[in-house]
């Protein structure tokens, strides 16, 4: 007990790395698993305890929760790939574009930056949702195009500090353009320092669609998804704590390795 | 002073064309205050005589100058779809937020400044370090689980708060207390996480400075060293954190009201958002904002009384 308490849960890179390896497994092989049905439902069989049958028991329309737990990753981990891909395109073409203009291209592209920030992205989230219809593309461009702007602030910042390198001033000398610059020399290496944001960036969208989904936004029924699952279950916490306990362990355990990442690197 | 009133100013300009986004925004949105009222058995005939008899009809930039008018003049406008004054629908909703929102801080900011100092202060400890891999998690995790392992814990397992809360939107604030817990501790885990290690990074930034080891040359007991030495210099950074969590206390609560039924502005906004109420969201829209940008200005405010070393510099 006592090494266990002194164990640093959050530095261990064995542990990171089994975690992330664990979802990666599960969510590109879970339809491939031969698992019961997500979908079909047991009307025999609601709310049951864990058995052979139902390895965590059954959620209250009587669907396997483990082959729901497996596949309940897939939604969100698909589109917050997609978004953070296009956040990251928009937010870092942007926020170096911003830095190597200057003058008062920098000045109009850093006051839409803050002006995107000080929208409050949760509720335009809901109502993009609300009124669009819960559709993963639409989510995916809309969330891609909310986390742009912390991805660009600190692409403007990085590729401030790269341009007074030597490296850009050469090629600045050597009478490249603008663009070719900035595709050459100047977005190979921002994408380097901005790993950690973007990983951050990563879990938020993550996050953002997962409390969607719990608000009953995002994932639609019956889709499996773990902010879904979570809300469906919980009137019934005291009957099979399992429905609530084992995706908040899937979500819980997939943001922490991946935060503890971003700490390690 | 002349740099407060032009961030003033600034930040009232952003409002206003914030606003005007908004409204031209939430008015290109498929549906209006008809269609939400009428639904889906209103005939083309009802919905016309609706829009013909609340102006509807009129083009947007007519209805916008009537709505900024109203506004100016307090009058937040008028829910079709829930047939009230939306002042009226808001007001209650507001002040149970605020309740709740009172109860997280008095919670959180305490103890987080006080512990965030001993972590600064004594960082080898093993608690230190239990108590900071505590806040990591509790900063990663998004509130909806922190909810729902509170409620799991404190209200089914070992029952001492209700879990969700059954109470009518313009409950007395006594009623309101008990409901009030849950989710306050679920909001104070998150801001408690957040300004700790803020305090306790400028705790550990403030030690090593100068004027801190001179102290210690002198002699100076560990008591006064905190009192007169470290928790004034560090605060400064602390208590910009604790204007902007304070106004997210305020606005970002739709997921933990949302969980525990809590009646408060977040729980509206979203019944506003599913029953496409679009006269009663554009108010709350406008409130988050208006919330956003004072506090921002009050934050920097607020640096500058607390650090000296900003006030004379007049930049």
């Amino acid at each position: 007990m006592r090494t266990l308490l002194r164990f640093n849960f959050l530095k261990s890179r064995a542990l990171i790395f089994g975690v992330l390896g664990f979802h990666a497994f599960v969510a590109l092989l879970a339809p491939y698993l031969r698992l019961s049905s997500t979908d079909s439902q047991d009307s025999a069989a609601l709310l049951q305890g864990p058995s052979l049958n139902h390895w965590l028991g059954t959620d209250s329309l009587g669907r396997d929760a483990f082959s729901r737990l497996l596949h309940g990753g897939r939604p969100s981990l698909v589109i917050a790939f997609a978004a953070t891909a296009i956040s990251c395109l928009i937010g870092i073409v942007i926020g170096s574009l911003a830095a190597l203009a200057g003058g008062w291209i920098d000045d109009a592209l850093s006051r839409v930056i803050d002006f995107m920030l000080a929208l409050p992205t949760l509720i335009l989230l809901l109502l993009i949702s609300s009124f669009f219809g819960q559709d993963p593309f639409i989510l995916s461009v809309a969330l891609g195009l909310m986390y742009a702007s912390p991805i660009a602030r600190v692409a403007r910042s990085a590729t401030q500090t790269l341009l007074a390198r030597d490296f850009i001033r050469v090629a600045r000398l050597q009478g490249g353009s603008r663009i070719s610059i900035l595709f050459g020399e100047v977005l190979p290496n921002v994408w380097r320092v901005m790993f950690t944001e973007v990983a951050m960036q990563f879990t938020w969208i993550l996050l953002a669609f997962s409390s969607l989904s719990f608000l009953g936004l995002g994932a639609s029924p019956p889709t499996p998804e773990w902010g879904l699952m979570i809300a469906e279950s919980r009137s019934y916490m005291t009957l099979n704590p399992l429905l609530v306990i084992s995706p908040i362990m899937m979500l819980a355990s997939l943001v922490l390795a991946i935060q503890a990442l971003v700490d390690h690197e | 002073m002349k740099n407060l009133a032009r961030r003033v100013v600034f930040s009232l300009a952003t409002f206003i064309a914030l606003a005007i986004v908004s409204f031209v925004g939430v008015d290109a949105l498929p549906g209006d205050g008809c269609t939400a009222l009428l639904g889906r058995f209103g005939t083309n005939a009802k919905i016309e005589a609706c829009r013909q008899e609340n102006n509807l009809n009129d083009s947007v930039v007519v209805r916008l100058k009537d709505w900024s008018g109203d506004l100016v003049s307090g009058d937040l406008g008028y829910s079709i779809k829930r047939d009230e004054q939306v002042s009226k629908i808001i007001m209650p909703r507001l002040r149970n937020t605020a309740v709740m929102a009172a109860v997280a801080a008095l919670i959180a900011f305490p103890s987080a400044i006080v512990v965030g100092l001993l972590l600064g202060r004594y960082p080898r400890k093993r608690i230190s370090k239990a108590v900071n891999q505590f806040s990591v998690i509790a900063m990663t995790l998004p509130e909806f689980v922190i909810a729902t392992v509170l409620w799991l814990v404190l209200s089914i397992w070992i029952p001492i708060f209700p879990g969700v809360s059954v109470m009518p939107s313009n409950a007395t604030v006594l009623q309101l207390l008990p409901n009030v817990w849950l989710p306050a501790l679920t909001l104070a885990v998150v801001i408690f996480a957040h300004s700790m290690r803020t305090m306790r990074a400028s705790v550990t930034n403030v030690q090593n400075m100068p004027f801190v080891e001179s102290a210690r040359l002198r002699g100076t007991n560990e008591r006064k060293m905190i009192k007169r030495h470290i928790v004034p210099a560090a605060l400064p950074p602390v208590v910009n954190v604790v204007a902007l969590d304070g106004a997210w206390l305020l606005t970002g609560t739709f997921v933990t009201e949302a969980a525990f039924n809590f009646q408060g502005l977040g729980r509206l906004a979203i019944d506003a958002i599913s029953d496409r109420d679009t006269a009663l969201i554009l108010p709350i829209i406008l409130f988050g904002l208006a919330v956003y940008l004072v506090s921002s200005i009050l934050a920097d405010s607020l640096v500058r009384v607390f650090d000296p070393r900003l006030r004379s510099s007049n930049r």
